[in-house]
This record gives structure tokens, C-alpha cells and sequence, in this order.
């Protein structure tokens, strides 16, 4: 009985959604083409259609290369950031000794790295994923460190009474996991503003004349075509959605199953 | 010598911001082979202080913990301890939690989970082995903590009140169930409670203990044969002792037992 409400509920959600974001498209549709009527100022949902399909080959390429300094910035951030976390949360010197470090570096914004990303790096894919890797290693290394700094006492005395010796075995079987849904949310903040990072860096021609922010405003923005910039901003809406989405399905629902207990969802 | 467990003169000293406090003064035990000794005394008195020292999780001040000859220097599976909060591994199915001592032994796979589901039968929780602690009642879980302590066969069983936070009745069916187990399994068991009617359904003896600073004042045989009837003339003298020895103040001496 209950699951029938349920399903009720849902459909009911689908439909109501579908008529707010319709809504949405025919008011923009109406203002577009009965007041504004200029496209540079407001692009109609209707030419943004077609300026999806007149770019839908060089759209390809620019998510994929966008994607893959995002990986580069993601995969280096998380390494990075889970092991700093780490060893911060385990040893009281070395927290001691980089927590004044971490919490100016972790003040600046990302994108003032830029200038820095390609004078190390020139403009090759690791340099906007440097970038990335600046904006999604502090949320990862606060998370893992908040997780090894918050593991309940009596864990640590049930794995040890049950043969745990101190150190590696520990961290390997009790405060890792117990950490993992704070590394897990970390890494979603992380790659919330490492995708924020990817755009704004490629803006800036961190990585060369490539990726979705490049384009959007070296081409389309300084050719003034802004049916098409439209097209790539609803696109670059549409990936991180999509990353969000894959994680929490991978992540979250798969492997932090036991969490369901304990947390609302 | 027919010793399972010793303690000798033990004493444990905790320091805090407001400077030293004695936690427990002078206890001195012995513990028989296959015996259930209840371990009895008011909230605060220190008797997971106890239960921590001779698991190895603290040191003692001063005196010794002898354990089958060896003295006691630091937490090993071969003193199994039921904690008195939860301690199941929440991120461990029932199963998973069963066989983590298994694992640290570096026992293979068949063998430990065979090891596991023998353990997870007898405390009867056989078909929950896939569930994780949040879907269990606070019964279960305690039960597998019970069995997570034994798969590891330990020569004795720690146990700090484990049935502290379920109802009643539920708690009366798991004290059956644990007497059956140690009954099978021939372990000695170190119990500590503060319920007088738990003490002496379950103990083949009874160590009293005093308020803070903990010290043992007295200790009851009780010579009441299994299965024992929780309404019995027999029980209910040994809980008016029982009760009126912890409404004692503070003046007995201590005693070795
Ligand atoms: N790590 C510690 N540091 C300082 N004081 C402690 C520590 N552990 C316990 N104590 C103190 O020692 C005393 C005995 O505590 P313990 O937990 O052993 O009591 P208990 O008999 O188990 O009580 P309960 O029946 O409520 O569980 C208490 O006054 C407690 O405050
Ligand atoms: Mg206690």
C-alpha cells in the first residue's frame, strides 16, 4: 500500500515538473521574441536549439577534452587531498605543522593559480587541470581529515580487542572506512568546484585554444554568436549534473549502503 | 594452581584537569576455569575500568593481571570483550563483523566465513547474515557482538553489561541464550552488571563492589543449581544480600577473592 503511494507521488512529481520547466522555456520563448527580439541579448530556446545542432561535432570534442582536465585536476586532487587528509588526522605534528600553510593556501581562490598554472606547465591539458586540482583538493582533505579526527573510541578498542595492532591495520580496517561517506561528500564538493575551475581556466586559455570554456568565450562570446554560447552553457549545466548524478549512484547508494542508518537522506 | 585469571593488587589511577582520581583501589580476583563470575556494583564504581584492564585496552596503576600464567600487557584476541555501548562495525554487514577478528588472523576465506556462520547460528541469528547493524534491533546487535567475541575462541569472555540497554524481557531471553552458549562452549566468563536479579540468574559467583573508589567487598557463592527459576525462595535470599550489600556506605574493608 505504502509503495502504490509512493509511485503516485512520483508521477505526480514527473508531471509537475515537466510543466514548470515548460513554463520556464515558453516565458523565455515569449520574452525572446516579443520583447527583447535581439539575439545577441537573449537567445530564444528556439535558436538555442539549432545552435545545439549546428555545433553538435566540435561540442564532442571540447566536452571531451574539458572532461579530461577535469579528470587530470579530480584524480591528482583526490590522491593528494586524501592523503594530506590522512596524514593530518592521524599524526597531531604534522596537522600542527600544515594547518597555518593549508588555511591560507586554502583562502585563495583557484583561479588566481591560473597565471602560476601555465608558467609551470605552458598550455598543456595539466595546466588547467592544475587548476582543478587547486579548487577540489581542499574540500577532499578537510573531509578526510574531519573523518580520521572523529572515529568513535569504541572501534578503535573493538578492532584492537579483537587482535588490530596499532597503526597500518587500524587505519586499513576501521578509520578508513569509518572515514569513506567524509571523503565521499568532500569529493562531491570537490568536483562541484573542480568543474567550476575546468570553465574558468580554459576562459582564460590555460590548456591552449581547447575545451568547452575556451570556446564559449574566445569564440562565441567574442564573436558575439549567443545562441551557441547558450547551447554550451546549458551543456556545461548538463555535465555536472550528470557527474553529481553517477557519483552518488556509484558512491553513495552502492558502496555507502550501510549509512542508510544512520544519516537522512 | 587452578587459575583461569588473576588479579593482583590492581589499581587504576586516572589523571584529569582536576588532578588525580583513583578509579579503583586494590583489587585483587581469581577467576576458575569454565567459571561465570558476575562482577556487581553501583554506576560509576569502575567496572568498565576493570573489564578495560584486563582486556589490555589500559594499564593498570599498579599490580598485575595474570592471564593463564602470562601477565596481561595489551589488547589481544584472546580475551573476546562485549562493550556496553554498540561497538558493531557499521559499515560491516553482520556477517563481515563476525569475521573481522578472523581476518586480522589472516585466516582464509572459507575457513573464516564457516567460522563466522557457526557462531552466527548459535547465537541464533542464522538468515541475518547480509543485514548491516542499522537494520538490527539492539538485541541483535548485542548478540552479534556475542558472537564476534567468540568467533576469534578466546579463553575468556569479557562482558560489560551487555544487555544494559534492552528491554526486559528481551534481556531475559539473551541470558538464557548466553548461559546455553557457555554452557557449550566451556569459557570462562568475566561479567560485569549492576542488576542484582541479572547477577545472580547468571553468575556461578558474585564479586561485590564498592562506590568509588572501586575495591571488591564481598563475594557470594551461588550454589543454586541450573536452570535456575528468576521467583525461587533461593534467588530472592541471595538478592536481598546482594541488595543490601550495595545499600551498604562505604566502610567494609577490602577483600582478595
Ligand atoms: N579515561 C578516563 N579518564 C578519567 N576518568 C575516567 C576515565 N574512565 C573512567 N573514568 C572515571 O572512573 C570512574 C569509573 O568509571 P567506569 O566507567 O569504570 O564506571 P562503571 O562502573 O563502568 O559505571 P557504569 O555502571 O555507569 O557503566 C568514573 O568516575 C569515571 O568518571
Ligand atoms: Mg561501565
Amino acid at each position: 500500500m505504502k509503495e502504490k503511494k509512493g509511485l503516485h507521488f512520483l508521477k505526480r512529481r514527473g508531471i509537475i515538473e515537466t510543466i514548470g520547466i515548460s513554463t520556464v522555456v515558453i516565458i523565455w520563448q515569449l520574452v525572446a521574441s516579443f520583447i527583447v527580439k535581439k539575439t545577441y541579448l537573449l537567445p530564444s530556446p528556439y535558436e538555442v536549439f539549432f545552435a545545439f545542432y549546428t555545433v553538435r561535432e566540435v561540442i564532442l570534442v571540447d566536452i571531451y577534452i574539458s572532461l579530461l582536465h577535469f579528470g587530470i585536476g579530480l584524480g591528482v586532487g583526490t590522491a593528494v587531498g586524501i592523503t594530506l587528509g590522512a596524514l593530518m588526522g592521524g599524526f597531531k605534528l604534522v596537522d600542527r605543522a600544515m594547518d597555518p600553510i593549508m588555511e591560507i593556501l586554502r583562502a585563495i581562490p583557484p583561479i588566481a593559480w591560473i597565471p602560476f598554472a601555465i608558467i609551470w606547465l605552458k598550455l598543456t591539458h595539466y595546466s588547467a587541470g592544475f587548476v582543478v586540482f587547486v579548487g577540489a583538493i581542499f574540500p577532499i582533505l578537510i573531509n578526510t581529515y574531519t573523518g580520521f579526527k572523529s572515529v568513535d573510541k569504541i572501534y578503535i578498542d573493538a578492532a584492537k580487542v579483537l587482535g588490530c595492532k596499532k597503526g597500518m591495520s587500524l587505519i586499513k580496517s576501521v578509520v578508513l572506512p569509518y572515514s569513506l561517506p567524509y571523503i565521499a561528500a568532500g569529493t562531491r564538493i570537490g568536483m562541484g568546484i573542480g568543474w567550476m575551475c575546468v570553465v574558468a581556466a580554459e576562459m582564460f586559455g590555460a590548456s591552449g585554444r581547447v575545451g568547452l570554456g575556451w570556446r564559449l568565450w574566445n569564440r562565441f562570446y567574442a564573436l558575439h554568436m549567443m545562441d551557441k554560447l547558450v547551447a554550451y552553457m546549458i551543456i556545461i549545466g548538463l555535465i555536472a549534473l550528470l557527474l553529481d548524478r553517477i557519483f552518488r549512484y556509484l558512491v553513495e547508494e552502492r558502496t555507502l549502503k550501510w549509512r542508510k542508518g544512520m544519516v537522512a537522506v | 594452581m587452578n587459575h583461569k585469571l588473576e588479579l593482583r593488587n590492581v589499581t587504576k589511577t586516572f589523571n584529569t584537569e582536576e588532578g588525580e582520581m583513583e578509579a579503583l583501589e586494590g583489587i585483587s580476583l581469581v577467576v576458575k576455569p569454565n567459571e561465570f563470575l558476575c562482577i556487581i556494583g553501583p554506576s560509576g564504581c569502575g567496572k568498565t575500568t576493570l573489564l578495560r584492564l584486563v582486556a589490555g585496552l589500559d594499564q593498570p596503576s599498579s599490580g598485575e593481571i595474570i592471564l593463564d600464567g602470562k601477565e596481561v600487557i595489551g589488547p589481544s584476541p584472546d580475551r573476546g570483550m562485549v562493550f556496553q555501548e554498540f561497538s558493531l562495525f557499521p559499515w560491516r554487514t553482520v556477517l563481515k563483523n563476525v569475521e573481522f577478528g578472523l581476518e586480522i588472523k589472516g585466516m582464509k576465506d572459507k575457513a573464516r566465513r564457516e567460522l563466522a556462520e557457526k557462531y552466527i547460528e548459535l547465537v541464533g541469528l542464522k538468515g541475518f547474515e547480509n543485514c548491516y547493524p542499522y537494520e538490527l534491533s539492539g538485541g541483535m546487535k548485542q548478540r552479534v557482538a556475542i558472537a564476534r567475541a567468540l568467533a576469534t575462541e578466546p579463553a575468556i569472555l569479557l562482558m560489560d553489561e551487555p544487555f544494559g540497554s534492552v528491554d526486559a524481557q528481551t534481556r531475559n531471553i539473551l541470558q538464557e541464550e548466553l548461559l546455553e552458549i557457555w554452557k557449550r562452549t566451556k569459557k570462562t566468563v568475566l561479567f560485569v552488571t549492576h542488576s542484582v536479579d541479572e547477577a545472580v540468574y547468571l553468575a556461578d559467583r558474585v564479586a561485590v563492589m564498592s562506590a568509588r573508589p572501586g575495591c571488591l567487598i564481598k563475594c557470594l557463592d551461588i550454589d543454586i543449581p541450573r536452570p535456575r527459576k528468576r521467583t525461587s525462595v533461593e534467588v530472592n535470599e541471595f538478592r536481598e544480600q546482594l541488595l543490601m550489600l550495595l545499600s551498604l556506605e562505604r566502610s567494609k574493608a577490602c577483600i582478595s577473592v
